[in-house]
């Protein structure tokens, strides 16, 4: 554990006393009159608790400085997402502060909502609830998002006291596929996880585990510890599916198969595997039932439905039988059509063919999203009430009406005149827009409540701030209108009970330290994991029939999106304003067709097209990208939002439009696609709020890649020369001079060379660096139109590239300033604004700067941002600004500075200890969240530093580093599986 | 060269100071409009921020930077006309050195608004000037930029000091021949000045010397101004050529300029005896010469492009023949080094109209060709994932065009209340003639 | 010393005008200044008169202004003293550039100054005993002899062709 983990976890100390948890009232926040005991103004207070962004439940810390929470980091101790975040999870704080937030529960009236007390409201749901009550049986229904184990009891005791029946939980991916297959293959009803950094080659039939898929943190980590090269090893990834997201640009072997053939393509493998007498140890009736099931999907057939070349397929199977441990993974979150369950279902059967063992799969650590409702109860919930069986209905939290395909019966049921809807969210959605009464609870950063990720372990949380509205607990409101008393006297007190009752802890001490730790988890590391015990005794009833493909056509699919998930994340300014990775256009959803199709259909990029569908229509701007199969549309879920504020309305349009909201009876699930749409061009076309320039880099040094192959075979002869090629690299300290290349003489550091190794191997491209670069150093939101003008102020950008040689290979390099040893933008301008330090950082003074925008235009690397105008942080986001860093003002130029406000604080603890900062004691935001560690910081002249030793990788070059920048942002190469 | 009296030359220069017609004053009023049409939108920009141009990342430098050049290069003509020619002793030089002194300091002016337009944080500008403060904060004399405010305000202050002592001897001319309040004033520009032996003898000396200071002066200016751009790393940019490119480009915009200004000029004056047509030939065979300068400024840069197998360096020209600014290319091309060369025939040297049309043809290209530079460079630089495409908004466009009025405007009060051509060197030529 | 008279005689032709300076002495009369709307060679040779001093000024200024340049920019980047693209703090190949500029823009705050010295300029006194006339197409001779020679003295001018003007 380095030091700045370890002073977060001293800071944690004080939670008993946390700064934020008494006070109510707002202006806390504004004027300490009188400041909690626990707070130093200037120093930042830590408290452990649980992002609640999606189901995953990943482990955080949030800092508090003056009684606001300004940044949230992951838990180093958690076991889900060990310190780090994805840009979700960074964006959390922007719920707390967003604008559009309500400060006081709405009651609707003849003439639309009119704000109410809180008390009020709770009174009046209190009365509603108890007359239904009296009314008789399922009178309350209650839809709610997945909560925790503590939230989940209470509601079910609540609806027991009105004589209900418990709630549906709602989640839009409820992974029913998977839920099946688990339990027709591991006997498992549930969602298992799986041990990603065990295996040594992974193949998936469209699962994106980077980005949404169940835990995308965890795997991101557990994808790396697998895949990153270790020396001459490194893990195999195969991915078919008719598209790539984020996470099938990092598949080394993309198989592009049709729309709706991945389930073809499963049961083609387990075919195979049967053909080469693998599954010796399964019951034979089940073998003889495989063979004859899976006697369609002969490799001719195969390749003939997907369409996948025979020689990628065959490299599959080879390099599938050949692994020493591999895994599969089924189809992506929202496939639980006919296509998914069958995948899954093929999936699981394969890795039981493969490794009878099922060594890979754990048991032992479900996840929690595994306890949502089928879609097909949630639709029947809405068919009930459309029928009048409910007079109240309590929506915990969840968007159906957005996130539902249209004719789902839920907009109906909510209109229904003789149903009470209560709509317990933060925000005008377009589920809370038909509401009856919209009562507003407090968001997780601001309340006690605990989750569980994982079934296995506690994971808690606890207010890191003062409530910013008067809004109370989900919990506390259930306590006062669910019981005639209050059971406990208050929700805080309730877990502490809960945990008490199940033995997770003993006593308050325990208590406290669970608080303070975040949960009740083993360390990192030593996670108990078991595999299921049953094995499978007969064929799944689902694999009975032969599963018919698709009819051609072009086909249409919604993939979760890494930034908005099911759109959740629409309101978050950060995550409309931070690009797509692969198509790289912030706050539009376009829709991504394969340059061919778009060429047959007379479009190009930014041409706006029609999509229709039986049940309905959409447009959208065109974007060609060969990352998707020719005979598909794919589009991004999560905007196209009516309402749910100012950052989600009227940005995209919602994919969901166009889909059946028909389940599939198997696994009560529905598919995220559907066979054949019809696309027409408008004649019209947008400007795309793009933040990339050319697609290829032309050949330039600045991705790099080498095969395995190569890498084994040693380390490259040194270069010497002076062209793009052949330049060595040139490490910013006086060694990296010499006279042959350098007209000036070398110059000196004291003590310390800032500098930033970055692993091309590691990077996955999730773009959480990015969020948590917005979030520290209070970077503008521009907006869509300030991006189309080329404004946005991203200190930190993935940059994707595509391979010129195989356009449908795609890379990402994170692009941040290389605080160069040499920087051209320094000597041009005219006031020393930017400068060299003395500890190597290329530094930035905004006071000074002028804007003459020399600088910018002198850097080879266009990493430098400008103030076009004064940026709004429209009320109350202008709480979250980090005190630590100035808000530039307009006119003036910015850029990445390695957070030297970071640097500052270390120095200030050395200082005080009267010693030298040590490795790992400076961590940058950027640095710190990365999931996939491809970030390392360090300083260059402690010969001993990870960023020096990693300089000697032979992977090791510097962007560009012909110029003779000599960057201190050194690149490791990107290391290819030799095609 | 010319066969006018001494009494000749005076009436008809002091003829141009008599009371103006009212359309005079319609056109001075519009041009005022203009500027302050410009001086509006720059009050706005600078309230508002200057995103309200057209500017981005990587086009950081729009129009304001491609203006400044344009008017520096305009400037330049001036001193080489009257200092450079006045070394070779080139008589022809006499009748328009004047008008071109003049242009000079308004273009002067005119170009160096520019660089604090396109500042940032304009009212910051003084952060630029080596004030002595307590801080010890100084500007950063590495700064290509640092270079400009040397050498502009150098450059404006050595053209308008070497125009003025031009005039002396003809203020002294008007004071001479005018009455009332006119001779008041003009007895005090003129300092008294009587044409005395004494007087006369340093005066041609201060002015030999002047001539003889102005003339490197004249060539490092354009240079400085080149290194804006040949001191960055931009491909397009960095390039040993751009001094030499850049100063004949100036010059060749300049004589166009001249041009531009004279022929109504003399129109209207009646200038036609002193500003004979083959003062105006002269200058079109100047521009042949500084436009195949140009012309061969051109080949070399994209033979060096290609010469170099410096990939990045090839594909920023190649993009420049066949971007999305391509167009720009051709127009200077076309403009700059094609149409001047009709000058070769004489019949388009001799010819009024034709030298009018192609004068304005090589302002309009050299203003491409700056912007060719400028934009075109950043645009499509090293880092292909930053590759942008910028365009002029509305506040640029105003800017530009309070800018051209306001050297108009300039122009027009001078040319109707001072001799806009020196009768003094008018006399000698004559006298040296006869 | 008796009074003197000062008379002018205006020529069209500065040839004549030299030769009348030639003459002056020997016909026992003072020569005292001569204007002319242009520099003539001939007043000035006839004059016999060295070159003007306006140069050393130059000279001054141009070397004050060469060094000033380059102190200042050295001086400027000592009191930083911060590392740029690096570069060396005191880097002399730009900072020539400052240097040379300065040396241009004092050479000609030293001409101008010389220039204004030497002749004596502004001088609005001068204009007492002045023709306008010289400011056209006169060349103008001024001469002075003492009282009662008024008469000859015109004569001379009018033999050699002038027209004669007469300052009390």
């Amino acid at each position: 554990m380095n030091r700045r983990t370890f002073l977060k976890l001293a800071g944690l100390g004080s939670v008993s006393f946390a700064a934020g948890c008494s006070p109510e009232s707002p202006k806390y926040l504004y004027s300490l009159v009188q400041a909690p005991e626990d707070m130093v103004t200037g120093k930042a207070t830590w408290y452990a608790s649980t992002c609640r962004e999606c189901p995953a439940g990943c482990g955080i810390i949030a800092k508090n400085r003056e009684g606001r929470v300004v940044k949230v980091e992951g838990n180093p101790l958690h076991p889900l997402n060990r310190g780090k975040l994805c840009m979700r999870g960074q964006a959390a704080l922007q719920a707390v502060y967003n604008p559009d937030r309500l400060k006081t529960p709405l009651l609707k009236e003849k003439d639309g909502f009119v704000p109410i007390g809180f008390d009020r409201a709770q009174a009046l749901l209190k009365t509603k609830v108890w007359e239904a009550a009296r009314r008789g049986a399922d009178r309350v229904r209650l839809m709610t998002e997945v909560v925790g184990e503590s939230q989940m009891e209470i509601f079910r005791a609540a609806l027991k006291n009105w004589n209900s029946s418990p709630p549906v939980v709602f989640e839009p991916f409820a992974y029913e596929a998977l839920k099946v297959a688990n339990r027709e293959i591991f006997g498992v009803d549930g969602l298992v996880s799986y041990r990603l950094d065990q295996a040594d080659m992974l193949l998936a039939f469209g699962a994106e585990f980077l980005e949404t898929w169940l835990s995308p943190v965890e795997y991101a980590w557990k994808f790396k510890a697998m895949h990153a090269a270790r020396g001459p090893e490194k893990g195999l990834f195969f991915l078919v599916s008719p598209f790539q997201t984020l996470t099938g640009a990092n598949a080394d072997h993309w198989l592009a198969c049709a729309p709706g053939t991945e389930a073809v393509v499963a049961l083609g493998l387990v075919r195979q595997l049967l053909d080469i007498r693998r599954g010796k140890h399964l019951p034979p009736d089940l073998r003889e039932a495989l063979e004859k099931a899976t006697e369609p999907y002969q490799q001719e057939a195969v390749l003939k439905l997907s369409g996948i070349p025979l020689a990628q397929y065959e490299q599959l199977v080879v390099r599938l039988t050949e692994a020493r441990r591999p895994l599969v993974l089924g189809a992506g979150s929202g496939q639980s059509d006919a296509n998914g369950l069958a995948a899954n279902i093929a999936s699981n059967l394969l890795n039981l063919l493969l490794d009878p063992e099922l060594s890979l799969i754990d048991a032992a650590n479900r996840h929690r999203v595994e306890t949502a409702a089928r879609r097909a109860e949630v639709l029947d919930l809405f068919k009930a009430l459309f029928s009048g069986q409910s007079d109240v209905l309590i929506l915990n939290n969840v968007n159906p009406v957005f996130n539902l395909p249209p004719e789902n019966g839920a907009k109906a049921a909510l209109e229904a005149s003789n149903l009470f809807v209560v709509s317990l969210s933060d925000f005008i959605d377009e589920t809370s827009l038909l509401a009856d009464l919209i009562l507003p609870g407090s968001l997780p950063l601001e309340t006690w409540d605990d989750y569980s990720g994982w079934s296995s372990l506690v994971s808690t949380l606890q207010p890191a701030m003062g409530k910013i509205t008067e809004a109370p607990h989900i919990g506390d409101l259930f306590l006062d209108v669910g019981f005639e008393t209050r059971p406990v006297p208050d929700y805080k007190t309730y877990i502490a009970e809960r945990l008490r009752k199940t033995g997770r802890i003993r006593n308050e001490l325990e208590w406290m330290r669970t608080l303070q730790q975040g949960g009740l988890f083993p360390a990192a590391g030593q996670v108990t994991s078991a595999s299921p015990a049953t094995r499978p005794q007969r064929l799944p009833r689902e694999l009975a029939s032969p599963y018919e493909s698709p009819p051609a056509g072009l086909a249409f699919a919604v993939a979760p999106s890494v930034r908005f998930f099911d759109g959740r994340g629409a309101n978050k300014p950060w995550l409309c304003e931070i690009p797509d990775p692969i198509s790289r256009v912030a706050w539009q959803s376009p829709v991504m067709i394969h340059p061919a199709t778009a060429k047959s259909k007379g479009l190009r990029t930014a041409d706006v097209v029609r999509v229709t569908s039986r049940w309905g229509s959409l447009e959208a701007p065109v974007y060609a990208t060969e990352v998707v199969h020719p005979g598909l549309v794919l589009m991004a879920a999560g905007q196209g939002h009516t309402a749910y504020g100012r950052y989600a309305k009227d940005h995209g349009a919602n994919p969901l439009g166009l889909l059946p909201s028909a389940v599939e009876p198997a696994c009560g699930g529905t598919g995220c696609g559907l066979p054949d749409i019809t696309l027409e061009a408008t004649g019209r076309s947008v400007e795309l709020a793009h933040t990339d320039g050319s697609r290829i880099q032309h050949g330039r040094a600045f991705i790099l890649t080498t095969t395995l192959a190569d890498l084994q075979k040693g380390p490259p002869p040194a270069r010497a020369g002076l062209t793009m090629g052949d330049f060595p690299l040139t490490l910013p300290l006086p060694e990296g001079y010499d006279p042959k290349r350098d007209f000036y003489p070398p110059h000196d550091h004291d003590h310390y060379r800032w500098a930033m190794v970055v692993d091309l191997d590691r990077c996955i491209g999730c773009g959480a660096c990015a969020a948590a670069c917005y979030a520290e150093n209070n970077l503008g939101i521009v907006g869509e139109k300030r991006i189309v003008q080329g404004r946005e102020m991203a200190w930190l950008e993935i940059v994707r590239y595509h391979d010129e040689r195989r356009m449908e290979r795609v890379m990402f390099l994170p692009m941040l300033c290389q605080h160069c040893d040499n920087a051209p933008c320094e000597s041009v301008c005219p006031v020393y604004a930017p400068h060299h330090s003395s500890e190597g950082l290329n530094n930035q003074i905004y006071n000074r700067c002028i804007g003459t925008r020399f600088c910018s235009q002198n850097c080879p690397y266009k990493v430098r941002r400008f103030n076009w105008f004064d940026w709004e942080w429209p009320e109350p986001m202008n709480l979250q600004l980090n005190p630590d860093v100035t808000v530039r003002s307009k006119g003036v130029m910015e850029k990445c500075s390695f957070c030297i406000q970071r640097i500052k604080e270390a120095r200030t603890w050395a200082k005080n200890e009267n010693r030298p900062i040590r490795e790992g004691e400076v961590t940058p935001a950027c640095v710190q969240t990365c999931p996939t560690d491809a970030l390392v910081f360090g300083n260059l002249m402690d010969k001993d530093s990870r960023v020096r030793r990693l300089c000697d990788d032979p992977r090791a070059y510097q962007a560009m580093g012909y110029l003779n920048t000599k960057p201190a942002v050194i690149y490791l190469k990107k290391v290819l599986h030799e095609v | 060269m010319t066969d006018l009296t001494y009494a000749q030359i005076d009436e008809t220069v002091l003829n141009t100071l008599e009371r103006p017609r009212p359309r005079y004053w319609v056109f001075v009023a519009l041009m005022l409009c203009g500027v302050l049409l410009g001086a509006g939108a720059w009050a706005y920009q600078i309230f508002v921020g200057i995103g309200v141009g057209g500017q981005d990342i990587p086009v950081a430098w729009g129009t304001y930077l491609i203006n400044f050049v344009f008017w520096v290069g305009i400037a330049h003509s001036g001193t080489l006309i009257s200092a450079i020619l006045h070394l070779f002793r080139a008589g022809w030089r006499n009748p328009i050195a004047r008008a071109a002194e003049t242009m000079t300091v308004f273009a002067v002016c005119c170009a160096g608004l520019f660089p604090f337009i396109h500042l940032g944080r304009a009212w910051q500008v003084y952060f630029m000037l080596p004030l002595p403060n307590q801080r010890l904060l100084w500007p950063n004399f590495l700064s290509p930029l640092m270079f400009d405010v040397v050498a502009i305000s150098t450059y404006l202050t050595v053209s308008s000091l070497f125009w003025y002592t031009g005039l002396v001897p003809d203020l002294a001319v008007v004071r001479d021949r005018s009455t009332g309040l006119r001779h008041k004033i003009f007895r005090v520009l003129s300092l008294g000045w009587s044409g005395a032996h004494h007087q006369w003898l340093n005066y041609s000396r201060g002015y030999l010397f002047f001539a003889a200071l102005a003339t490197p002066l004249v060539i490092s200016v354009h240079s400085v101004v080149s290194w804006d751009f040949a001191l960055g790393v931009v491909p397009g940019w960095h390039t040993t050529i751009f001094a030499p490119y850049f100063v004949a480009g100036a010059i060749h915009s300049g004589l166009a300029m001249v041009l531009t200004l004279m022929i109504p000029l003399r129109r209207i004056f009646r200038y036609e005896a002193i500003i004979t047509l083959n003062v105006l030939e002269n200058v079109a065979k100047t521009m042949i010469l500084t436009g195949l300068i140009v012309g061969l400024a051109y080949g070399t840069e994209y033979f060096i492009a290609w010469y170099s197998h410096n990939a990045v360096e090839w594909e920023s020209f190649r993009w420049r023949a066949m971007g999305e600014y391509a167009y720009g290319l051709y127009f200077m091309i076309l403009c700059n080094v094609l149409i001047p060369s009709l000058f070769l025939l004489k019949a388009v040297r001799r010819s009024v109209p034709w030298l009018f049309a192609i004068s304005l043809a090589v302002n309009f290209g050299m203003w491409w060709e700056r912007f060719v530079i400028i934009v075109g460079g950043v645009a499509h630089d090293f880092a292909p994932h930053a590759w942008g495409l910028y365009a002029p908004s509305l506040v640029e466009y105003c800017i530009m065009v309070g800018s051209f009025s306001l050297f108009f405007f300039l122009f027009l009060l001078f040319c109707k209340h001072m001799p806009s051509v020196s009768m003094t060197e008018m006399k000698e030529t004559a006298h040296h003639a006869g | 010393m008796p009074a003197e008279t000062c008379i002018m005689g205006l020529f069209k032709d500065d040839g004549k005008a030299a030769k009348v300076i030639l003459d002056l002495p020997a016909a026992g009369f003072s020569f005292r200044r001569a204007h002319s709307p242009i520099p003539s060679h001939r007043i000035l040779e006839a004059l016999k008169l060295r070159k003007g001093r306006v140069g050393w000024f130059t000279l001054t200024g141009g070397i004050i202004g060469f060094f000033a340049g380059f102190a200042l920019a050295i001086f400027t980047s000592v009191q930083w003293n911060l590392i740029v693209s690096g570069k060396p703090i005191v880097s002399l190949i730009p900072f020539f550039i400052v240097g040379f500029e300065f040396t241009i823009l004092f050479s000609v705050f030293g001409n101008v100054i010389g220039l204004l010295v030497c002749s004596r300029l502004p001088d609005y006194g001068g204009l007492e005993s002045y023709d306008p006339r010289c400011s056209g197409e006169h060349f103008g001779v001024l001469a002075a002899c003492e009282a009662g020679r008024e008469g000859e003295l015109m004569d001379f001018f009018q033999k050699k062709g002038g027209e004669v003007k007469v300052f009390a």
